[in-house]
């Protein structure tokens, strides 16, 4: 995956372009805003673009709305050091795609990208944690080498948590999520759901952690 | 020039009727015929006396009768809050006072003003160190996820730990800043859905609660309230982080939101009766073992003020911890 980070701070950028670089990404820093333009300009090969937005030359808005003006519609990642709603507005009027307010987790950072990533490529055929992995496709489920059955409800909530392990999801999240399978579904069908899966999934290293009154987190067991 | 108004009144006033009310006394008892000499003398002595008191009655009742408005200016002013450096109303003063109220008007508008720069500045510098302190933490945050022997994991930990107070104080000091009320803009009001708000939010607080090992719990149903989203969003964040932050491992902490209520209940330490105002003030911290600035319950503060809302601390219905309420109007 290529991706093309936008920013003057040396530190700040050399770390970037570590951390993306760590994840298996081919990272390719500019740190000013006309240069950046030019590149763009000349071909868009990066898949998502990071993008400051106090720069020198050119500020990170004009960036992204001449990238737009062009009919790009390469996902952008804006980066800002002041959080006032003026600049998270304009930022998305002008066409990027998400913000990030500095200083960032990291794995937030990492995160972010390969959603934006992940929008212009087709579904990935599996998802899997710990020995847990799931076969988009087949709509099979596994525990190591085992299959394991699952109602088709089950399954849903399953590859719901999957989509967002280690994040904290609403029950109210999981219901919008699975109703296509069931128009009336209660927060205590849920939690009967996530009992059953617990026992299902018991041996595969991972856990369904309860966030009290709120929901749930598909997370490696510790 | 200084000393009391009403004696040195006195003191001007007094010596010249004495004096008038001597040589017309003396007058009269030369001109009276000598039999009726000594009951004029003795009447005049009696009116001298009646007529001192008088002017010390008066004068002491004129000079407090227009030392009124003072007094009034001098309470309202007692009553106001220490950051409100609103000009005091010229129409309301007598206008012998106006001179003095204006040049006082003055003053404070000179006050606001460094007020305001030093609040410009600090949030400028608040911004400023934002893109180095991100660029400290990724690449700390790289090199603690590569495996290095023990001793360097550790440093790197407490390189990373220390980063992380350094970004939370920044942005409490934006926070501050932000949540002053003269910065506050009706314009930017909105009704917001609180529950929302805090579910927003839940992430950052179940990673932090799970650091310390806390059960942090919610229990949120719809409201709705009209304020500023950043501004609640940083109550809310305040108000929850410091929750955690003096609930001690293995404690609760359990997240409100009824109909223009959001209730943080704690079973931490509590804070005594006598301190519970205390908390509020800026720099005020209960236990100095805990890191912080001692800024978020003040900015909690600000930002309930600027919405009209009440801010109260009680005891949790089942005995110790903390329960903060913050009841919207």
């Amino acid at each position: 995956m290529h991706i093309l980070v936008v920013e003057d701070d040396a530190v700040l950028a050399d770390g970037l372009s570590r951390v993306l670089g760590g994840h298996g990404m081919a990272v390719e820093v500019v740190g000013n805003g006309t240069q950046a333009d030019l590149l763009l300009q000349r071909a868009v090969t990066a898949e998502v673009v990071v993008l400051d937005i106090g720069l020198p030359g050119m500020d990170g808005f004009e960036v992204v709305r001449r990238l737009r003006a062009r009919g790009s519609a390469v996902p952008v990642l804006l980066l800002t050091a002041r959080d006032a709603i003026e600049d998270r507005v304009r930022g998305l009027e002008q066409g990027a795609d998400d913000y990030l307010v500095k200083p960032f987790a990291t794995a937030e950072l990492v995160a972010r990208v390969k959603a934006l990533a992940r929008r212009n490529t087709p579904k990935p055929a599996g998802l899997a944690l710990g020995d847990l992995s799931l076969d988009l496709a087949a709509k099979r489920a596994r525990v190591g080498d085992k299959v394991i059955e699952l109602s088709v409800r089950e399954w849903a909530v399953l590859e719901y948590l999957l989509q967002h392990a280690a994040r904290v999801v609403s029950k109210q999240q999981i219901i919008d999520a699975i109703l296509p399978w069931g128009d009336d579904l209660t927060l205590n069908a849920v939690e009967v759901y996530i009992s059953r899966l617990r026992l299902k999934i018991a041996d595969a290293g991972v856990a369904i952690r309860t966030i009290r009154g709120f929901g749930y987190v598909l997370e490696l067991a510790t | 020039m200084s000393g009391s108004i009403r004696l040195r009144l006195l003191r001007w006033v007094i010596p010249p009727v004495l004096l008038m009310n001597l040589l017309a006394g003396a007058l009269a008892y030369m001109l009276a015929p000598p039999p009726l000499r000594e009951v004029v003398l003795r009447t005049l002595v009696l009116l001298e006396i009646v007529f001192a008191l008088g002017c010390v009655g008066l004068v002491w009742f004129s000079v407090s009768n227009g030392l009124r408005p003072l007094s009034r200016l001098r309470s309202e002013l007692n009553a106001r809050e220490g950051d409100d450096l609103a000009p005091i109303a010229a129409a309301e003063v007598p206008y012998e006072l106006e001179p003095v109220v204006s040049a006082f008007n003055g003053l404070l508008a000179k006050v606001g003003e460094g007020a305001q720069a030093r609040q410009d500045f600090l949030a400028n510098v608040a911004h400023q160190l934002r893109t180095p302190l991100a660029g400290l933490k990724t690449q700390l945050e790289w090199l603690g996820a590569r495996h290095t022997e023990p001793d360097t994991a550790k440093s790197v930990g407490l390189m990373l730990s220390a980063t992380e107070r350094m970004i939370r104080q920044t942005n409490q000091l934006l926070a501050l800043a932000r949540a002053e009320p003269h910065h506050f803009e009706k314009t930017r009001l909105e009704p917001l859905a609180l529950d929302a708000l805090v579910a927003d939010a839940v992430q950052s607080f179940v990673d932090q609660a799970r650091l310390k090992n806390i059960d942090i719990g919610f229990d949120l149903a719809p409201a709705t309230v009209v304020g500023d989203r950043f501004l609640l969003r940083d109550l809310i964040d305040n108000l929850i982080d410091n929750a955690i932050r003096y609930t001690p491992p293995h404690g609760a902490v359990t997240v409100s939101v009824r109909p223009k209520l959001l209730i943080v209940e704690d079973n931490g330490p509590g804070i005594p009766l006598a301190r519970r105002e205390q908390v509020f003030n800026r720099y005020v911290r209960l236990d100095d073992k805990t890191h912080g600035s001692g800024l978020g319950l003040a900015i909690v503060r600000d930002i309930a003020v600027v919405h009209g809302a009440r801010l109260t601390i009680s005891d949790p219905p089942d005995g110790s911890g903390a329960l903060f309420t913050v009841k919207f109007s």
